[in-house]
């Protein structure tokens, strides 16, 4: 299984020193759809990180999936976005809201 | 099951009585599992939330080194150094089961190397590369630490939503209905009861007349 990183240039120069094979550049919000599809559709990526705003980027399906993926698990990094979708499924599960 | 498909027979009543039972039994052992689920997932939750805010931190110090790497080494003497790193993490995935739910357990190996393993030369670079390389090697360990946390969380998530809307469905819908069905051939019984009587007796008067 491999990590897979997405983002753009900077954002994944790092995950390269850190030896992360599989890191896509994408800048623009469609090269950004497209690399998330396709990841979401390789069975051999474990983990995938993102960065919080760029999930912001994406379209609201995408998005949805994205929430819903267990296998790839999504990371999200930078931005609180990935706490709240995270937020709302504890809700609605235990009827509590116990995030903080 | 509406009441008008019920047959007020005494068979149909055996039945109804014994499906009763069963559904109470199975609502007692699913309200179990959702409570023991529930208290796994308290576990759990505990972890994530520091697992996040460990991210955010090591990611804010992996940012701050590589901006220092690009001003020191320059982007491009950077970016030669990431290409040419050779090992990758590996990870293996081990399964755990927690009351039923399958959670998936990663191990990563390779994550954190020393000098020599990263692949580019030493002698080219200098200590930033090295500190901006094992920060993010940090960050890496830390991202699949949280992983593991939060597909647990999901999958938790998902057996207790549906195993509450189960025992919700037992209790508020299966039982009610199968109860007052059984309750209305009861009354339909007794009611024939009566009726058989009143008709014997009337018999028996018409006899002696």
């Amino acid at each position: 299984m491999e990590i897979a990183v997405i983002g753009n240039s900077d954002f994944i120069l790092g995950f390269r020193l850190a030896g992360v094979e599989m890191t896509i550049a994408a800048e623009s919000d469609q090269k950004l759809a497209e690399a998330v599809t396709r990841v979401l559709n390789n069975n051999s990526v474990g983990i995938l990180v993102l960065k919080g705003s760029d999930i912001e980027r994406l379209p609201e399906r995408i998005r949805t999936t994205l929430e819903e993926s267990v296998q790839p698990t999504v990371i999200t990094i930078g931005a609180a976005e990935g706490g709240v979708s995270m937020r709302e499924k504890i809700k609605r599960a235990v009827g509590v809201d116990l995030w903080k | 099951m509406a009441l008008k498909d019920v047959k007020p027979t005494r068979s149909e009543l055996i039945n109804l009585k014994k499906k009763i039972k069963l559904s109470e039994r199975g609502y007692n052992i699913l309200k179990m599992k959702r409570d023991g689920l529930i208290l796994e997932f308290f576990k759990v939750l505990e972890e994530a939330k520091g697992s996040r805010d460990a991210i955010g931190e090591k990611y804010a110090r992996a940012q701050g080194i590589i901006a220092i790497a690009n001003t020191v080494e320059g982007s491009i003497g950077v970016k030669a150094a990431a290409m040419s790193v050779r090992e990758k993490p590996e990870l293996t995935l081990k399964k755990k089961n927690i009351m039923g739910v399958v959670v998936p357990e990663i191990e990563a190996t390779k994550v954190k190397k020393d000098l020599a393993e990263r692949g580019y030369g030493v002698l080219g670079t200098s200590a930033v590369i090295d500190e901006t390389a094992s920060a993010f090697e940090e960050l890496v360990d830390e991202i699949i630490r949280a992983a593991e946390i939060e597909t647990t969380m999901k999958r938790l998530l998902n057996e207790i939503e549906s195993t509450k809307r189960r025992v919700n469905a037992l209790e508020f819908k299966v039982i009610p209905e199968l109860k007052e069905a059984s309750a209305f051939i009861k009354m339909r019984l007794d009611e024939m009861e009566r009726d058989e009587l009143v008709r014997l007796k009337k018999i028996k008067a018409k006899s002696k007349a």
